[in-house]
């Protein structure tokens, strides 16, 4: 009498496991995907639908109008080709500095190589918006405020640190036989580094710049402080424009704007993301174990 | 690069002959590799290391771009920094944040790490849209959850009084405007520690959760006595690392509460920047950011021995 009993309350208690699974699941997946949606309903409802007190989550009336306002005032093709040229850009000269000191550092064991190391690392510990008030003056005086060259130099600082310490322990992993015989081969340095290590490490290279393009693509208080002008502007900083539009008064109407611009911002970067999950994935966890 | 070009055909003589050539070559060698390495450190001595000792250096001027003012005045604005009721405000939100912020990461993030590690159809699915807050940009989710707070037509109000017929208010009330900056954080922020944490759930080896099945533990138990403690060192490296990034947090305030009400949710960078960048005391903002690097090395003090006793308690 006892063994059927038994089982029967464990096929309940699976049942009932199973249900509290896919319960917390659905929670999980409401709690991210809600305010998304909420954003995204925003930019694409018309009129004064946004406001309706309680909400409307299905809604009455879909129109574009808010994106014709945007695409007409402001310039948004402009600064999502700035925001691409300066993240794609920053992105591939780390990468390639970085490839350069990684490889020296974990190969050619020269002195002072762990204090570059170290270095590297104290360096990144010092807060960034410690350093901003002397480059700003220097900028000033350089005549580097709002200008490509002057951004491209601030956004590849901030990715050296990581991904040099990242690049020289995927170095040190590959085996260094391989480089050893195309030495003996007769191979020069160049091509040994262009035609043997790099083709080695490239996927951990191609995930670093896909991940250090994202960074680069979300990042705004840099902009915020040296690129404010429309020439280099790029379109997290759009987003307080469109705040604008149309006058402080029409607060409201504004959110709506901001939603499409908000939108506009995130798309290729959550198509980048969806496209590069697993890599994205593989490259986070790799950072975070070294 | 020509000259990398004839380093090795030198390399490699100069271990067939004399010791003369032979330390030539070495020379070569180590000049190239300083070379390599060079636009890396110069790079970052030029952009980091310099400014940062620099604003050390202005922090005991009056500098002062609109009145052209740069005067030494010793410790004055450290004085000041003592003695700035923003900067108390600044310094009680900041553990708030820290704290409430990395104990809701890490406890929610192993959550989630757990579900993410099951097998279930959809998977692949529920493990993309974990990605999402974490590439979506913190200014543009610190600009939707102003609306999202909003006391009228906001998401959480919306919500909340649909299940409870009574409307909050969020960024005009000093606690709460706290914790809506903290859950907007949390928000953007947990998908990252799922992620590292499901890492390091595939890396424990299968034979330990077997031997405790066998054991009969039931599944919570196997997590707390097996799951948590083979993670910690992971944990309470990753605790640091987000401390450290809560107290620099800049983009959600400026975009979701600027701050307010009052002080009531200003951290260090948000007050630097407005220091620096609205009222130009250049001087008295530089001092602020030698507090603001004090802070962020107590946490990373504080936590390395945390996680240096952590080490000693697996071995």
């Amino acid at each position: 009498m006892t063994i059927p009993k038994a089982a029967a309350l464990r096929r309940v208690s699976l049942v009932s496991s199973s249900v509290l699974f896919y319960a917390v699941i659905t929670l999980f997946l409401v709690s991210i995907l809600l305010p998304l949606y909420y954003t995204f309903m925003a930019a694409f409802t018309s009129g004064k639908q946004v406001y309706s007190k309680p909400l409307d989550y299905v809604p009455q009336s879909l129109g574009l109008e808010r994106w014709k306002t945007i695409f007409d005032e402001l310039p948004i093709w402009r600064y999502l080709l700035n925001t691409f040229l300066i993240s794609s850009v920053s992105t591939v000269i780390s990468l390639l500095i970085c490839f350069m000191a990684a490889y020296s550092i974990a190969r050619l064991r020269f002195p002072g190589a762990n204090v570059v190391l170290i270095g590297l690392l104290i360096s990144s510990m010092l807060p960034w918006v410690s350093s901003v008030v002397p480059l700003f003056e220097m900028y000033q005086d350089l005549h580097l405020l709002n200008t490509f060259q002057g951004l491209l130099v601030l956004y590849v600082s901030a990715l050296l640190p990581f991904t040099t310490w990242l690049l020289v322990s995927f170095i040190k992993q590959l085996p260094v036989e391989i480089e050893e015989a195309a030495r003996v081969d007769g191979a020069n340095f160049v091509s040994l580094l262009w035609q043997i290590v790099l083709p080695m490490i490239f996927p951990a290279m191609a995930t670093l710049f896909v991940i250090n393009f994202i960074v680069n693509w979300n990042e705004f208080f840099t902009p915020l402080i040296f690129a404010r002008g429309e020439g280099t502007k790029v379109i997290t900083m759009a987003l307080f424009d469109a705040q604008s539009i149309g006058g402080a008064s029409q607060y409201y109407q504004n959110w709506g704007t901001m939603s499409a611009v908000a939108i506009v911002a995130t798309i290729p970067i959550f198509a980048i993301t969806l496209i590069f999950q697993r890599r994205i994935t593989e490259g986070i966890t790799a950072g975070a174990v070294k | 690069m020509s000259g990398s070009n004839s380093t090795f055909a030198a390399d490699q003589t100069a271990s067939r002959t004399v010791s003369r050539s032979h330390h030539r070559a070495t020379a070569r060698r180590l000049l190239l590799a300083y070379a390599l390495v060079a636009p890396v450190v110069l790079w970052r001595l030029a952009t980091s290391v310099y400014p940062f000792g620099y604003t050390a250096y202005l922090s005991f001027f009056d500098h002062n771009p609109m009145r052209r003012s740069h005067e030494y005045i010793g410790l004055d604005n450290y004085r000041t920094m003592i003695n700035d009721p923003d900067v108390r405000n600044t310094i009680t939100f900041t553990i708030f944040f820290t704290v409430v912020s990395v104990t809701l990461q890490v406890v929610l993030g192993l959550g989630i790490a757990q579900l993410l590690n099951q097998q279930f159809s959809l998977r692949g699915f529920v493990r993309a849209v974990n990605l999402l807050p974490w590439a979506m940009s913190a200014i543009v989710i610190g600009t939707a959850a102003n609306w999202i707070f909003n006391y009228d037509y906001g998401l959480i109000n919306d919500l909340i009084w649909r299940v409870s017929g009574f409307r909050p208010l969020w960024l005009t009330d000093v606690t709460n405007a706290r914790f809506a900056v903290a859950l907007t954080d949390v928000w953007k922020n947990t998908p990252l520690l799922a992620i590292i944490f499901l890492g390091g759930l595939q890396g424990i080896p299968a034979e330990l959760s077997h031997a405790a099945k066998i054991d009969g533990a039931g599944r919570f138990r196997a997590f707390l006595s097996i799951t948590i403690p083979q993670l910690m060192p992971l944990i309470i490296s990753m605790a640091i690392f987000t401390a450290v990034y809560r107290v620099l947090t800049f983009d959600i305030v400026y975009a979701l509460t600027a701050g307010g009400p009052g002080t009531a949710t200003s951290l260090m960078s948000y007050l630097i920047y407005l220091q620096a960048f609205r009222v130009l005391n250049f001087g008295y903002a530089s001092a602020l950011a030698m507090g603001l690097f004090g802070m962020v090395l107590v946490v990373g003090v504080v936590g390395f021995m945390l996680l240096r006793r952590s080490w000693a308690k697996l071995d």
